[in-house]
């Protein structure tokens, strides 16, 4: 039985076509993943289902439910439908609530204004709905602010007001993408033990294909607007029709192999080789951290770390966010004074600052923050040039920098572009371009390809390696998506609350991990 | 293609501020071919009757300046002859033209002041003196208004803490009262002085944005990454973070001469603007009070006009400009 | 209340500051007081005895330590115009003023607001662009032309409102004599102000939050004025308290002309006059209210804004 069906369904703004056809049927009682990358179309279908959409967008198509089309439905029956019939979750949870109420008030709104309860039903409605969704101290939290609770909590919030009217559909917009990994599990548990216990629908929306796997029956898979394969997930993941669907299932790092590049989209070339991670011993160390600590304040971000990195090789850091694994990457490159402790560069401690940061250089998290948005390509790639004086004038720099884009795969117009009008993944090419611009020996990646697309992640992850292999470069990798760290690693850290609470080799640590709570972080992959 | 270009493409496509960036060069190049003596040289020339009316209005619908209106009024006799009867004849002949030997107009193209003067020729006047205020002020202003929110958003510590005290005393006294007191205080009037008033005191708003600004870029990648690189702080502070701060301080600028012209213009109004020998708007408009008594209202009409039309077109324009930088989800 | 008392000080250095200024102002750059008292006519003898009255005779410091002494205790001697005693001057004109300015706050603040709320919820609409364009070109004529506009057209010609004056009592006042100035001042506020609030709605509008509200449910009405409104508060209030200090001095156009005996009326006599203790006294006192209203406004915006945290 058809709860939801979508025929044709077509959403533009302006020139752009954001969904282009879309038809698919949620059933009574079923969890439906709707998967993509960013840009796919995926959240705007589903704004679209509640009529959520900015006034400026076009729709063309129908969406059926209970017998009516909800695109030409009028508002004020709509909104009888919104809150309590269709109900929807968003991906940040702290900036879809309003900051000036308190969470009581506002999972209340959505009671009163469709149940039509008295004060003191709402309240007693509302603390059993905070203990359902599994919020610790509920006539506490009833009178609390959204600012004053974790991003788990906020999130149990939104999902309290969600199914306060007991809804027959679900809609989860990526409603874990913000969360920490081990939060993240739980809320997961959470959306799916609900889901089973009311018998509701749900329609659950994740770029995440690992998600897919615990949550949902069917799974559909959308790419620019147009759904490319969709089925039951035995069927789509099992067998795979679409090549889309095959590259995106392959793209991400396994946590069983370790292939010796990792597939792209682009080419779907399976490599059967793999490559062997791990230390003999016997390298040079290049870089050695003794008992290095930050205080802000009156927080220690980071406790007394200590490790060496080896020439040529990976060191991982894995962490949850606040860990003090960003922080712990910048004291190696000498961006933060440390409050303690030293790093050592080829066993000297006091490097002339130059010296040193030729030697050491970083790539950023956000491509869109790193490169001076006013600086063209060329600018930012002979800066680092010009400040150390390498090349003898503007000419030599330039060809230089050609020769660095080479080197990244990117086209050597590129020098007179404007970050702008690059992607995402193409600016972090030049930023690993510009790290490249002096030489280095230790390159820290803090978490350089987690914001970006799985098939794009891979690439970098490539790029990243083939420099090594070639410069014989080190890396300090830092990132808190365990599989990626796996691959890339020849030994891992663990971090938790600013101190380093396992070190081992990257393949005995996932297959025996020692430290309960690297034990946890391993359990909370979704596989 | 730089974020410079786009924005002076995106620009070009907002016909609002196409139109009012063309008005403000109109303004602009008035001023100047004012300040050269092309036009309005003559400004203070007498050439028309006192309060001559402006020509549109039509010759024998309305009172030909003062003369008439004194003609009028009658005079109540009580049976006694006037002592000063041939005088008075006398005075009223020159008034009002009569004798002939007066080469003065009766009506100006836009009418003329208590003192005949062409109020056509005082607006254009005006608006030189208004515009050359309100941008050399506004440099003043945003040159430290800028200097010194990088220095103390960029350094932060003592630094910070000591411009932060010059801003809170500077703005703990309202502006207006500010300006009117230091205007009081510096007894002799002028441009230059007017410029360094506005300018001196008006530079609080751009420094608390451009502090905020520095404050806000210090801390990203990018600069993080010029740190990397080696970049010395002198060196990220103009090289690096200005480029993308100096569109704030154009809007600013802009911003800045619309504040100043209205400020000259009160100032003026006031008595404490330019000297007798300049004319500004806020001048015109000072005189206004006593004409539109007398039922004359083409001089406050004409500054008002050329008034409200500069600032409008400048406001738009700064708007536009603001757009193009930085566009919002309109 | 910790935080109160830790601003309280820190009005000192800052006050220190003003108080820095103004005596730079007029006891350095100022003209030689001598000369503007003695009037027209004056000998050396005269001007000698004024000076040494004045105490101007005396070295920098000194009279820097007299002019602390009269921040201090409040009284900054009398006026060089009328000898009347400065604080007395502002004791009987401080009512005046405020039987202007807050009518004038009030009304004009609940109008932008509700008038800049329709405006960005219709944002795009022909109604908001007419209304913006008509803000920007209200914001551009000077507050000298609505003033004699006004007063000339709908009190001289028209004679809705007396001209100028004041009257005895509060409610004679305030419906009589007041009328006319709130009315300018309120039309004046309004151009600004509504672009402002607009902004300050707009950014709103666009949150996360209100999808939230929306999809729960609730009608568009309830979404505006109460979720939205309440976010939108924080910096309109804010913005509001900001301005009353501006208002105090501002107003003295308006109560020029329209003949208020009011503290800004007091302000451009005293300017007019050269009378320096009139004008050192009101920028002193002004900068105070300025300091304590900050005060109030950051209060206010914790009273307002659960998220803030007054350290």
């Amino acid at each position: 039985m058809s709860l939801l069906s979508i025929r044709n369904l077509g959403v533009g703004f302006g020139q752009v076509e954001a969904v282009k056809s879309v038809s698919f049927d949620i059933s009574e009682h079923s969890t439906v993943a709707l998967v993509g990358e960013s840009g796919s179309g995926k959240s705007v279908t589903a704004l679209s289902i509640l009529g959520l959409l900015p006034e400026t967008a076009t729709r063309r198509g129908e969406i059926l439910y209970g017998g009516k089309d909800l695109l030409q439905t009028p508002s004020r029956e709509l909104r009888a439908l919104r809150g309590a019939e269709i109900s929807m979750i968003f991906q940040e949870p702290m900036s879809s609530l309003n900051p000036v109420f308190s969470v009581g008030f506002q999972v209340g709104e959505a009671l009163r204004e469709h149940l039509g309860l008295s004060r003191g039903e709402a309240r007693r409605r509302i603390l059993e709905l905070f203990r359902e969704v599994g919020l610790s101290d509920p006539e506490v939290k009833l009178g609390r602010y959204p600012f004053q609770l974790s991003g788990g909590e906020q999130q149990r919030v939104m999902i309290a007001m969600a199914i306060a009217c007991e809804p027959k559909l679900l809609i989860a917009d990526e409603p874990t993408s913000a969360l920490d990994v081990t939060v993240q599990k739980q809320i997961l548990d959470l959306i799916a033990d609900l889901q089973r216990r009311r018998r509701m629908s749900m329609l659950f929306i994740t770029h995440d294909l690992s998600l897919v796997g615990t949550i949902a029956e069917q799974v559909i898979v959308m790419r620019q607007g147009e759904i490319r394969e969709q089925g039951s997930v035995a069927e789509v993941f099992g067998a795979p029709r679409d090549d889309y669907t095959r590259a995106l299932l392959a793209c991400r790092p396994p946590l069983d192999r370790r292939p010796a590049r990792l597939p792209t989209v682009e080419s779907l070339v399976h490599a059967k080789e793999e490559r062997k991670r791990g230390l003999r011993g016997d390298e040079t160390v290049v870089l050695e951290a003794r008992g290095l600590a930050k205080r802000f304040d009156r927080v220690q971000a980071v406790k007394g770390a200590s490790f060496k990195v080896a020439r040529g090789k990976t060191l991982g850091l894995v962490g949850e966010s606040g860990s003090g694994k960003t922080t712990l990457g910048l004291l190696v490159t000498r961006l933060h004074a440390a409050s303690g402790g030293s790093v050592l560069l080829h066993g000297r401690e006091a490097a002339p600052p130059k010296d040193f940061k030729r030697a050491i250089q970083i790539v950023f998290q956000n491509p869109y923050a790193s490169l001076n948005p006013r600086f063209s390509v060329g600018q930012s790639l002979t800066e680092p040039m010009r400040i150390h004086g390498i090349g003898r004038d503007e000419a030599e720099r330039r060809s230089r920098a050609e020769e660095l884009l080479a080197k990244v795969g990117l086209p050597g117009s590129a020098l007179f572009k404007y970050p702008h009008e690059f992607s995402g993944g193409q600016r972090q090419r030049i930023a690993i371009a510009r790290a490249l611009a002096l030489g280095p020996e230790l390159v820290v990646c803090d978490e350089a390809v987690s914001a970006l697309d799985v098939s794009i992640q891979a690439q970098l992850l490539n790029l990243l390696q083939d420099l090594q292999d070639e410069y014989a470069m080190s890396y300090l990798f830092i990132s808190h998506d365990l599989a990626v760290v796996k691959y890339m690693a020849d030994e891992v850290m663990v971090m938790k609350d600013g101190e380093i609470v396992e070190m081992a080799g990257s393949d005995e640590i996932y297959a025996d991990p020692k430290h309960p709570y690297t034990r946890t972080l391993l359990a909370s992959i979704p596989r | 293609m730089s974020l410079w270009r786009l924005a002076w493409r995106r620009f070009c496509r907002d016909r609002v501020g196409i139109v009012s960036a063309a008005i403000v060069l109109a303004y602009v190049l008035l001023a100047a071919a004012s300040a050269a003596g092309w036009v309005a040289r003559d400004w203070s020339n007498e050439v028309g009757v006192s309060y001559a009316p402006p020509g549109f209005l039509g010759r024998d619908t309305v009172q030909e300046g003062l003369g008439e209106v004194i003609k009028a009024q009658p005079r109540a006799d009580y049976g006694i002859p006037d002592p000063l009867g041939a005088e008075l004849a006398d005075i009223h002949a020159n008034v009002s033209g009569a004798s002939g030997r007066d080469t003065r107009a009766k009506t100006l193209a836009f009418g003329g002041d208590k003192w005949g003067r062409d109020v056509v020729q005082k607006a254009i006047k005006g608006t030189e003196t208004s515009l050359v205020v309100g941008l050399a002020a506004a440099v003043l202003a945003t040159f430290l208004g800028t200097l010194f929110g990088a220095a103390a958003g960029y350094r932060g510590g003592w630094v910070d803490d000591f411009f932060n005290w010059l801003y809170s005393v500077f703005t703990s006294i309202p502006y207006l009262l500010l300006v009117l007191a230091v205007a009081a205080v510096l007894d002799q009037k002028g441009i230059v002085t007017v410029i360094l008033v506005l300018g001196l005191t008006g530079w609080t708003g751009i420094f608390r944005l451009i502090r905020a600004e520095y404050l806000k870029h210090r801390v990203r990648e990018y600069v993080l990454a010029a740190d990397a690189i080696g970049a010395s702080n002198a060196r990220r502070v103009f090289v690096h973070i200005l480029p993308n701060v100096s569109h704030v301080v154009l809007v600013q600028l802009s911003l800045h001469v619309v504040l100043f012209i209205k400020s000259e213009v009160i100032l003026s109004f006031l008595g404490f603007g330019v000297g007798v020998d300049t004319v500004s708007w806020g001048s015109m408009l000072a005189e206004a009070p006593s004409e539109l008594i007398l039922g004359m209202w083409w001089q406050i009409a004409a500054a008002t006009a050329a008034m409200a039309l500069a600032v409008t077109a400048f406001s738009l324009f700064t708007d536009a400009v603001r757009d193009a930088l930085d566009p919002r989800l309109a | 209340m910790k935080y109160v008392v830790r601003r309280l000080w820190q009005f000192v250095p800052t006050l220190l500051g003003v108080v820095l200024l103004v005596f730079f102002l007029f006891n350095w750059v100022g003209g030689d007081p001598a000369y503007i008292l003695a009037g027209k006519i004056a000998n050396p003898e005269l001007i000698e005895n004024i000076r040494r009255s004045l105490g101007v005779d005396q070295p920098y410091w000194v009279q820097l330590w007299i002019f602390v002494r009269q921040v201090a205790t409040g009284d900054f001697g009398v006026s060089w115009a009328t000898n009347e005693r400065v604080s007395q001057i502002f004791a009987t004109r401080l009512g005046p003023s405020l039987t202007v300015l807050l009518p004038l706050l009030i009304i004009s603040t609940l109008l932008a607001m509700a008038a800049a709320m329709l405006v960005a919820y219709w944002r795009g609409s022909l109604t908001d662009r007419a209304i913006m364009i008509g803000c920007t070109v209200g914001q551009s004529i000077s507050i000298l032309v609505y003033i004699l506009v006004f007063q000339y057209v709908l009190a001289y010609q028209l004679g809705w409102f007396p001209v100028q004056g004041w009257g005895g009592t509060l409610g004679e006042n305030l419906l009589r004599y007041a009328a006319l100035p709130v009315l300018v001042g309120v039309v004046v506020a309004l151009a600004p102000d509504i672009r402002l609030y607009r902004s300050f709605f707009l950014d709103e509008i666009n949150q996360d939050y209100v999808r939230t509200a929306r999809a729960k449910g609730l009608a568009e009405g309830r979404v505006m004025w109460l979720h939205v409104l309440r976010n939108a508060a924080i910096p309109i209030a804010t913005n509001v308290m900001i301005q009353i200090p501006g208002l105090l001095a501002g107003a003295f156009l308006i109560e020029r002309f329209f003949s208020i005996p009011g503290i800004g009326r007091e302000v451009i006599l005293a300017v007019e006059r050269s009378d320096f203790p009139v004008i050192k006294a009101v920028t002193i006192y002004v900068a105070i209210a300025t300091m304590i209203i900050n005060l109030a406004a950051d209060l206010l915006y914790k009273a307002l804004d659960p998220r803030v945290e007054l350290e």
